[in-house]
């Protein structure tokens, strides 16, 4: 059956927010309507179920760009970006199984919503506007994700206060496993080999598995083309900040005769140099990244079978000024204020420096068993290779500290089944087999021992709408885990010691559209994490952090049990929209490191952190306001708070990143001569102090209250058959001296200055 | 109903082919010992007495490196008024044959710089070295003891300092930079 979804959009009249679509949603194999399905008007909380003629209409909207979304029982959701108001009429042809397959012009499948939890996008718009970050700072974007630091280069997204192995990464449905235990280990994938991010503010253990405590971040595919013909984008990058470029190109088709063939081709890269603080050069802050991907991809109405290749290359610079001996030099870096190292501006990357490469194969099969069941067999190989040079004594700085392979190998097989007339879900079965190597010869202890980790999971997810407005969703998984150790004490002895750690998790989520206008979701779930042999095992002086840390081989699982509600409503006839989360989590046996005394080395005294558990409680809200002035002009507001509490202790947990708060202006014009769809914002940020530290954990006091100040611009206009997009982003512009508490430099350096990107993106061809 | 509870068996037959068929491999990757390089294990001031002084020896030992065990000192009593020819040896006891750290300092010896801040013992310290651009390294010393006394000698090696700032090449740590590869505070008895 394929479904089709049609709408036309109408001007009803030239006044504030009194636009509207209508339209209707028909069965494209016989062009029947399709009755009851649920069109959404995304980020505005708006939606309504189409009539029994599959008839809607959405009224009170203003004037901007809008994406749509159909969900049907029977089909796969659909989206489709409309521009309001509109000229004509759009099409959307949507793949399904059905053999009279038309031009497939925008489309994509979505994975299983998770009912109820709270989930945020990045379209592709909000990511090309992002072009040439880090996937952490385009993260960042959205309430109640912050970002974790090591300096400018490296970046890693806390998702409600969590981050680390307690937030998921899901590379194009693939966990992705790159040794994110280190907090300056930023996610190794490019960007801009997917054009949407989706952020899910849970704990979603029952559909993920392990370590999705604060939330997962899912970088969704693109999909494959099915038609005949060739199509593909460049796109061109430039950064003031950093002296920067970079490029991203895609070429993707079909083959004439091959219906539902299709190939895609990907290649990126980006280079930048040392960035500027307001008042010095950020010496040693530079980065290379590479990334290629390809795929391929064979759908019909029974089968569908793809493979997907990447690679990623990432070499970046660690700021000089940031490697330190011990205590004293630390204590030193803090009281001076500036850092003892500043060069010229440079290209080259000089130890302190990383050096990693990720490889991720994956394979994917589906078949359909009958009419409304699905089986779809997933295996992904990843492969982290990564080195870390130190500056080291006797021309070892050319010979990595730090030295580490890790394969991982994934497999899932999940039936996506109907049980009766309503209820739907899936079921299915995870596995994961992960050996972690030191490649010998660095001449240094290493920080984290040979492993290998082997976890098996079975989990069961289940939809049932209630009603019309009510969907309910309940899910269960069981998951065991071994670990086996093999390493060296510190007296030389062997030894492998094994764990094993049994989880389950539970979830229960509501999603109730109130009326047209507000939409509520509920979710109750639980997440679990087994200890990272980092916490079981570190032994040793952590140079970065001028501390001895100590594991605790004695480490259970953390266990949460998080709460959250979600409330996304319009009022005032479509001129104010919110969208506000909250949240509860409770993590017991929550781990950290916590001081232990001091001792003496030859590089003189260090404090020694020793990893324990805990009992934590946290809880937070997002919010988003938006309110359209006019048709054009429209405000916008963002806001995220999160307190976390040690219960055991208690008092505050440490790094849990303090208020946040942006608002935004924004003009948005539907045509301007031979452009189209302009954007223009000036946004403000208040970064507030963090005033809830607990005691004796941090080396110096947090650093004060920051405002910055950013523009955007966007504009796109059609240029020999295809579709050009250009935008300036400014960040930073009056270059305010400022150091933010979740940087873990803060104790060496000032964030960055003034930063410009200018970005083209063209896009060419008929997919 | 039935005919899903049988796809159902065979998704799960199926996956659980996949994920078990990794389980009979042989246990993980040994990790061969390492054998830290660039640790400095001890540290000697090898005092070489003049005139009528005996040689005396001021020893840090930390046995297993950074972490682990806690290191021990064994320390002679300097002589009162006399002259001292000081040498810094640096050894890695843990690499076999004992390797002799030091020569890795002299080695980069534009790199590297030590400094000695007596506190409430009667010494003086004057650089004997240089290095190619003719600043001082501190692996040779001249030491002169004074009045009986008792206090502390703390030794500090540099890395990368700046030579060239104001007082350093006097053996005034205050401005010198760069990140510290040692500091170690000796008692010292001077009788």
């Amino acid at each position: 059956m394929v479904a089709s979804f049609s709408v036309c959009a109408q001007v009803v009249a030239q006044q504030p927010c009194t636009l509207a679509i209508s339209g209707q949603v028909v069965d494209e194999h016989d062009a029947t309507a399709l009755d009851f399905a649920e069109v959404l008007v995304l980020g505005t909380g708006r939606s309504v179920l189409a009539d029994e003629e599959g008839r809607f209409h959405i009224d009170g909207l203003c004037a901007g760009r809008y994406t749509l979304r159909a969900a049907h029982l029977d089909c796969e959701p659909v989206e489709l970006n409309v521009i309001v108001p509109q000229k004509g009429e759009v099409r959307i042809r949507m793949e399904h199984h059905s053999e009279q397959l038309k031009e497939v012009e925008v489309a994509r499948q979505r994975p299983d919503e998770n009912v109820g939890q709270a989930h945020e996008e990045l379209d592709k718009s909000a990511m090309e506007r992002n072009a040439g970050k880090t996937l952490a700072e385009m993260l960042a974007t959205i309430p109640g994700v912050n970002m974790l630091q090591s300096g400018p280069t490296i970046s890693k997204p806390v998702i409600h206060g969590l981050s680390g192995n307690r937030v998921l990464t899901l590379n194009q449905g693939i966990r992705q496993e790159d040794q994110q235990w280190g907090t300056e280990h930023a996610p190794n994938l490019d960007p801009f080999s997917s054009d949407k991010l989706t952020v899910v503010k849970g704990a979603a253990s029952v559909q993920y598995g392990s370590d999705a405590l604060g939330g997962v971040v899912i970088t969704e595919p693109i999909e494959l083309p099915r038609e005949a013909g060739i199509s593909g984008e460049v796109r061109g990058i430039g950064l003031l900040n950093g002296r920067g470029s970079g490029g991203n190109g895609l070429l993707q088709g079909g083959v004439k005769g091959l219906r539902g063939f299709g190939w895609r081709l990907q290649g990126s890269g980006r280079v930048i140099g040392d960035s500027d603080a307001p008042d010095y050069v950020l010496s040693n802050t530079g980065l290379r990244e590479n990334g290629a991907s390809a795929s391929m991809g064979y759908r019909d109405h029974r089968w569908n079978a793809s493979v997907y290749y990447s690679w990623f290359q990432r070499e970046l610079g660690i700021l000089r000024a940031s490697h330190i001996g011990n205590l004293t030099d630390l204590n030193n870096a803090i009281a001076s204020g500036t850092p003892w190292y500043i060069g010229e501006f440079t290209n080259d990357i000089e130890p302190p420096r990383q050096d990693v490469r990720h490889h991720l194969l994956k394979a994917e099969a589906g078949y359909a068993i009958s009419e409304r069941d699905r089986l779809v067999l997933t295996y992904g190989y990843q492969a982290d290779d990564r080195q870390e040079y130190d500056l080291r004594r006797g021309g070892r700085s050319g010979t990595p500290a730090i030295d580490l392979f890790l394969a991982t190998h994934t497999a899932d097989a999940v039936l996506k089944h109907w049980i009766g007339e309503h209820v739907h879900g899936k079921v299915g079965v995870s596995g994961v087999y992960q050996e972690n190597t030191n490649v010998p010869g660095t001449g240094i202890r290493p920080l984290i021992p040979n492993y290998r980790k082997e976890s098996g999971g079975v989990f069961l997810l289940e939809h049932y709408p209630i009603s019309p407005k009510v969907e309910m969703e309940a899910g269960a998984r069981v998951e065991t885990t071994r670990l086996d150790v093999a390493k060296y004490t510190y007296d030389n002895v062997y030894i492998t010691p094994q764990h094993d750690f049994n989880n389950s998790a539970f979830s229960l989520g509501a999603n109730w559209s109130v009326k047209d206008s507000v939409r509520m979701r509920f979710n109750a779930s639980t997440a679990y994490r087994p200890p990272h042999v980092s916490e079981l095992y570190s032994e040793g002086l952590h140079h970065g952090a001028a501390a001895i840390e100590t594991g605790d081989a004695t480490l259970t699982s953390e266990r949460s049990v998080k709460v959250a509600a979600d409330l996304e409503a319009v009022w005032m006839k479509g001129k104010l929209s919110t969208d506000i989360t909250l949240y509860a989590d409770r993590i017991n046996d929550f781990i950290y490191l916590r001081p232990a005394g001091v001792q003496l080395t030859i590089r003189g005294a260090f404090p020694v952190f020793q990893y324990v558990a805990t009992d934590a409680f946290l809880h937070g809200i997002d919010a988003t306001v938006r309110y359209h002035l006019t048709p054009i002009w429209s405000i916008r507001s963002r806001t995220s708070l999160v307190r976390g509490r040690d219960l055991t202790k208690d008092e505050w947990l440490f790094q849990m990143p303090s208020d946040r708060t942006e608002s935004t202006l924004l003009l948005t014009l539907p045509e301007a001569g031979k452009w189209s769809a302009l954007e223009f914002s000036i946004s403000g940020t208040v970064v507030f102090e963090q005033s809830r530290i607990p005691v004796g954990l941090d080396f110096t006091t947090p650093p004060g209250t920051y405002h910055l100040i950013g523009l955007s611009a966007t504009a796109t206009r059609t240029l020999s058959k295809g579709e050009l997009r250009i935008g300036l982003q400014a960040s930073n512009i009056l270059n305010t001296t400022y150091r933010d508490y979740m940087d873990r430099f803060r104790y060496y350096a000032d964030a960055r200055g003034t930063d410009l990107t200018l970005w083209v993106r063209y896009s060419f061809g008929n997919h | 109903m039935n005919t899903d509870l049988k796809y159902m068996t065979m998704a799960l037959i199926a996956a659980s082919a996949i994920t078990g068929c990794k389980k009979d491999e042989e246990g993980t990757v040994t990790p061969p010992i390492v054998n830290e390089e660039e640790v400095i294990t001890t540290m000697i001031l090898a005092f070489d007495g003049q005139g009528a002084a005996a040689d005396k020896e001021l020893r840090f030992t930390d046995a297993d490196g950074d972490g682990g065990g806690a290191p021990v000192f064994a320390l002679d009593t300097l002589q009162a008024t006399s002259d001292y020819d000081v040498s810094v040896i640096l050894l890695n006891e843990t690499a076999s044959p004992v390797d002799t750290i030091s020569n890795e300092v002299l080695d980069e010896s534009t790199d590297h710089q030590f400094f000695f801040q007596p506190t409430g013992a009667n010494i003086t310290v004057a650089y004997a070295d240089v290095d190619v651009n003719g600043n001082p390294i501190g692996l040779q010393t001249t030491m002169a003891t004074g009045a009986a006394s008792t206090g502390t000698l703390k030794v500090t090696l540099r890395h990368e300092p700046d030579k060239a700032a104001a007082g350093v090449v006097d053996g005034d740590i205050t401005n010198a930079g760069g990140e510290t590869d040692i500091e170690v505070e000796f008692p010292l008895v001077i009788e």
